[in-house]
């Protein structure tokens, strides 16, 4: 399945780039309607385990397009306009995690399971990391803010939906992918 | 549910510019503020009253952004603005190191004169850019975001994800209500939420996990076909890029984000303009 190199950016790439992207547009903006579990000021939105489930399957260069593309496309057909940041901030979420991807050989092994929770743990804390940071520049905001009050949050939402979504993620696509022979 | 585009055909100046000059404008404001570190009222003013103008022009009717504008609210004035109002923090260090005339206090926490006029700067400078942020969805022709990116250099790779990414929205937004309607026929409750956060995420899966799966199949199909069709071997053609091309008012309006980009840099390191200070006016209201 990881007979590529890592950094390769060929047609596979730039059609799970798209098709990463899409999809976590649209679970993105599924999120504003489908009631989820909610605790303090921190949400925890589903999408991010398919944008990390994306970079560990097929890649850095998949993450990364699938998540800025990807939260673009949310934030746009949600209307929220463009938070160039973000964007930036949920690729690097995607790249990190998919720098995995040429160690996974077996996605329904405990051992590559878990060394991809834990690269898309790291991942999600770049990602989040820069793009609180950034609000620094952009709004004005102190470290304190940034870090208290969108960095936590935004990480702790989103390394809970990784652990507990992403094994279930690559069980189910062990079993694709073993169906299509590929 | 069918994913909608925000985006409306209007005949207005804002769309009637090419999408790169939009992009390319909206960074320079961006980065002409945010890279020199511009907090004075004199340079953020003007740069507001452009924006709302520029925002105006575009037609948006309200009740398509009233949603977002009451979030970029509670988010502007309660938790950046009242911090800025209470701390102080976040800006130029001028904020909390002079000293100030106390107005009131709050909780124990003296609330100067310097702490309401950086509060009010940081909210009007945020709205600034928010003014430019908020349109570009609804404004700009999905169809064209991924000519956009090849037309402003990128590669023909990256502009074709763009373009498949855009093309799959709507399919992918189709197959998630397909999949959430027919559990729901198998009698999957959706609402019913009980348990741990853990056990509540997991109950999500019946919706996510079929939607991508199926997915990375379409992926492998769409792959062999773009494969067949010798993708990535020589550069592709964009037919759509005759569309696009600069005209008076795409000039005009790059040559502004350039005096605005490099003004701010001008300003603040050349003239020593920009910095954070309480105008006179505002303090003779206090004292």
């Amino acid at each position: 399945m990881n007979n590529s190199s890592t950094w390769e950016f060929g047609t596979r790439q730039v059609v799970y780039g798209a098709i990463g992207a899409a999809l976590y547009g649209v679970l993105s903006w599924a999120s504003n309607f489908i009631p989820l579990p909610a605790a303090g000021n921190v949400t925890f939105r589903p999408a991010v385990a398919v944008l990390i489930f994306f970079g560990t399957a097929y890649g850095p260069w998949v993450g990364f397009l699938a998540g800025f593309i990807g939260n673009t496309l949310g934030d746009a057909i949600s209307g929220w306009g463009f938070f160039w940041n973000w964007s930036v901030g949920n690729g690097l979420m995607g790249l990190v995690a998919g720098l995995v991807a040429a160690q996974i050989k077996d996605f329904r092994a405990q051992g590559d399971i878990i060394k991809a929770v834990i690269y898309g743990i790291v991942g999600v804390a770049v990602g989040m990391l820069f793009a609180s940071l950034t609000e620094m520049l952009t709004s004005g905001i102190d470290i304190n803010t940034a870090l208290v009050g969108y960095f936590v949050p935004a990480f702790i939402g989103n390394a809970v939906v990784t652990t507990v979504l992403l094994p279930i993620l690559m069980v189910a696509f062990a079993a694709v992918a073993s169906r299509r022979g590929r | 549910m069918l994913v909608t585009w925000k985006y409306r055909p209007r005949d207005t100046f804002i769309q009637r510019l090419d999408p790169r000059t939009r992009l390319l404008f909206f960074f320079c404001v961006i980065f002409g503020l945010t890279l020199p570190d511009i907090w004075d009222y004199r340079v953020i003013l003007p740069l507001f009253a452009m924006s709302l103008t520029l925002y105006l022009m575009a037609r948006i009717e309200w009740k398509d952004v009233r949603r977002v504008w009451i979030f970029i609210f509670i988010l502007v004035f309660m938790i950046v603005g009242l911090n800025a109002l209470l701390s102080g923090r976040g800006g130029p260090a001028s904020v909390t190191n002079s000293s100030s005339p106390v107005v009131f206090e709050v909780l124990g926490i003296d609330v100067t004169i310097a702490k309401i006029w950086f509060a009010l700067t940081q909210v009007v400078r945020m709205i600034t850019m928010t003014l430019l942020a908020i349109p570009i969805p609804y404004t700009m022709d999905p169809n064209i975001y991924g000519t956009a990116f090849r037309k402003l250099g990128s590669s023909d790779k990256v502009a074709f994800t763009m373009d498949l990414a855009f093309r799959f929205l709507p399919t992918f937004a189709r197959d998630f209500t397909i999949t959430m309607d027919s559990q729901r026929a198998r009698g999957y409750e959706l609402e019913k939420v009980n348990g741990g956060i853990a056990s509540r995420l997991r109950k999500l899966a019946p919706l996510i996990i079929p939607v991508v799966m199926q997915s990375t199949v379409t992926g492998e199909e769409v792959i062999d076909a773009m494969d067949l069709r010798a993708f990535g071997t020589t550069p592709r053609t964009w037919i759509k890029s005759d569309d696009l091309r600069y005209k008076t008012a795409d000039y005009f309006m790059l040559g502004l984000g350039f005096v605005i980009l490099v003004g701010g840099f001008v300003l603040r390191f050349g003239l020593g303009i920009g910095e954070f200070f309480i105008p006179d006016f505002f303090t003779n209201l206090f004292v």
